[in-house]
């Protein structure tokens, strides 16, 4: 009998598949063109960010510092802008900032041989501590309407807010990457066995400060979305964000042990993820109910692929027991 | 004397313990006051809390895991103390109810690591939410206010014996009793090599899963009690109680040498390193520097303590350096 091979990341498609017919049952609200369109605005962030994170989580490290990261290239957006300098060389600024920060935590990481986990809790702090430093306490507002529009508008004539157009490419650029080239390949493979990674000629070391500085950079790009979608930057924002987009990845089948993981899997499951928090929210269900949900989801999304794996060992156990 | 000095300087805790010294003579003599009985007191207030969970987090961290969920967990219980007594329950029942809560989360947490095998990171990132999430069904915007804290734990909160608050006390009983197990019982011992070899400690015959279980569970019942604590410390209680503890009470860890890589560090460690954090903190006002910087110092002296603690174990003990660098 030929065995029907059970990915969690094909069962997040069919779940996806699965929510949104749900949801369009269950409320009149859901199924057009306006709140998908608010659906993609409020994970435009999240994709950002969940598409290096994979990169991350599959060569076996991690990055706790993502949202402070954010956070501190919109800071410096906004303290670049207090400080009369045009408004698209802060856009410069800040992806360098966020660019900076990833390259902090790759050079602790690879260079310093520190444990990713606690480097980047340090740097939670570090780079969180610095929005204050940079802001203070007040929020900065009145940006260029020009440019703020381009985070709440939608491209003309359609429905898609312009964060769709980031998420297309870099997506696309993430998706190819990491399954048709050298580089995604060499990320599998160092998650896989770094020992035998490194016998077989691949320089770890440069990449995981590659893929350290590309997730800084982009949460400097997911930091300027941030920015321009709440016309405002402030010190507090984005806290916590880390965990959900390294939930959303490990709920998209990507191995917190590294080596497994695909693109599309992590990509439908920050979808996924909006989708349902936009139908319980358009169904009135209050917010904690949607910590618990994720929370649940995150459980099933290891657990049940655990149990199939303990399942098919003891079968395999049996039948070698049986020949013996 | 020289093998005295190697052995001296490969203690863990000695380098966290010259800095906090350093901190308190600095910022004593830039600012006398800060070295009163008063600033004393500040100092062993605010590290009450991060100091009780921190002997759950040191026992599952040294075994090469990691328990997120502690500071969703001790809000909770924290806002079912004051609830419950507020409905003129007994504080032992309400204690109970808060012990009770903590060894459910800390049963499950345990439950799905050392009997499912999935990753700790996972799980109680998790059990996190769901915590929190059912924490905050029941709380609303309800919030416990200082009337409704139980008598005897609102005494223990604002009331010192020789001007070390009781709250700390209890911690510091807390600790020295965990750091006695991790010295000198088996089972606590057992979690040492758990941390540093997992592979060899199953095979040296220790009942890996069910001491991982147990640790969890007792990181569980740390921090449904260690809501007790809280709620003594803060005369208050709402659904914002706890949120993100988790983060500072690994970072107390870490800096007082429970590495997350596992098989090293002491519970009287992880108090030390929460003393240096809260030290900074507090000496940062004293010496007058804005308090928006008290993120960024905490966040470089986390970075700086493992980059130090890393050099320390290349250089002293230089049989380290043969295992591949990643």
């Amino acid at each position: 009998m030929k065995r029907v091979t059970f990915n969690w990341d094909k069962g997040i498609l069919v779940f996806l598949v699965l929510t949104t017919i749900v949801g369009s049952f269950v409320t009149p609200y859901f199924a057009n063109a306006s709140n998908f369109s608010f659906v993609i605005q409020d994970i435009g962030e999240f994709m950002l960010m969940a598409i290096p994170m994979t990169f991350l989580i599959i060569s076996g490290e991690i990055d706790l510092s993502i949202g402070s990261s954010l956070c501190l290239s919109s800071a410096a957006l906004g303290y670049s802008f207090r400080h009369g300098i045009p408004f698209w060389l802060c856009i410069i600024i800040a992806l360098l900032v966020g660019l900076a920060c990833g390259l902090i935590n790759g050079i602790l990481v690879t260079k310093f041989g520190l444990q990713s986990l606690a480097v980047t809790i340090g740097t939670l702090a570090l780079y969180r501590g610095l929005c204050f430093v940079l802001l203070g306490n007040q929020p900065v507002n009145q940006m260029p309407l020009s440019y703020t529009n381009l985070g709440s508008n939608s491209i003309p004539h359609t429905f898609l807010p312009y964060v769709t157009i980031l998420i297309v490419i870099f997506g696309a650029i993430g998706w190819t990457t990491l399954h048709y080239t050298r580089l995604g390949r060499w990320t599998f493979a160092v998650g896989i066995n770094v020992e035998a990674a490194k016998f077989s000629g691949i320089p770890v070391a440069r990449l995981k400060l590659a893929l350290f500085a590309m997730t800084g950079l982009m949460a400097g790009v997911a930091g300027i979305v941030y920015t321009f979608r709440f016309a405002s930057a402030s010190p507090d924002g984005a806290t916590g964000y880390e965990l959900s987009v390294i939930a959303s990845v490990l709920f998209g089948g990507v191995s917190i042990a590294g080596g497994v993981g695909t693109m599309w899997g992590v990509l439908a499951a920050v979808l996924e993820l909006g989708v349902i928090r936009s139908v319980l929210q358009l169904t009135n269900v209050s917010a904690n109910t949607l910590l618990v949900v994720s929370g649940g989801l995150l459980l099933l999304s290891v657990a049940i692929p655990r149990a199939i794996e303990l399942s098919r060992n003891r079968r395999k156990l049996v039948s070698s027991d049986s020949k013996s | 004397m020289n093998r005295f000095l190697t052995r001296l300087v490969s203690v863990r805790e000695i380098p966290v313990l010259l800095a906090l010294f350093i901190v308190l003579v600095v910022t004593g003599i830039a600012n006398p006051q800060f070295v009163s009985a008063s600033g004393a007191q500040d100092i062993f207030l605010g590290v009450a809390v991060i100091a009780t969970l921190s002997v759950g987090m040191t026992f599952v961290i040294t075994m090469r895991h990691i328990d997120l969920s502690v500071g969703s967990t001790a809000g909770f219980t924290a806002y079912m103390i004051g609830k419950m007594s507020a409905h003129h329950h007994g504080l032992v029942t309400s204690l109970l109810v808060a012990l009770g809560i903590g060894l459910i989360v800390g049963a499950a947490n345990g439950f799905l690591v050392a009997y499912l095998r999935l990753p700790s990171l996972v799980v109680t990132l998790a059990s996190l939410w769901i915590v929190r999430g059912v924490f905050d069904q029941i709380a609303g915007g309800d919030t416990v206010t200082d009337n409704q804290v139980p008598v005897a734990l609102g005494y223990l909160g604002r009331h010192s014996f020789a001007n070390i608050p009781y709250i700390f006390i209890i911690a510091f009983v807390l600790i020295l009793v965990a750091s006695f197990f991790m010295r000198s019982v088996r089972p606590a011992r057992d979690l040492y090599a758990m941390g540093s070899n997992p592979p060899a400690s199953e095979l040296a015959g220790i009942p890996v899963a069910r001491r991982t279980f147990f640790a969890f569970l007792a990181s569980g019942a740390v921090s449904g009690l260690g809501g007790a604590i809280l709620l003594a410390r803060f005369h208050s209680a709402d659904s914002n109680s706890g949120l993100g503890l988790e983060l500072n009470v690994i970072a107390a860890c870490v800096v007082g040498g429970v590495a997350i890589a596992g098989g090293v560090g002491t519970p009287y460690g992880a108090l030390i390193g929460a003393l240096l954090l809260q030290s900074i903190t507090q000496a940062l006002g004293a010496l007058g520097v804005s308090q928006f910087w008290q993120l960024a110092v905490n966040g470089t002296l986390l970075i700086s303590a493992i980059s130090l603690d890393r050099y320390l174990t290349l250089r002293v003990k230089p049989t380290r350096i043969l295992r591949v660098k990643s």
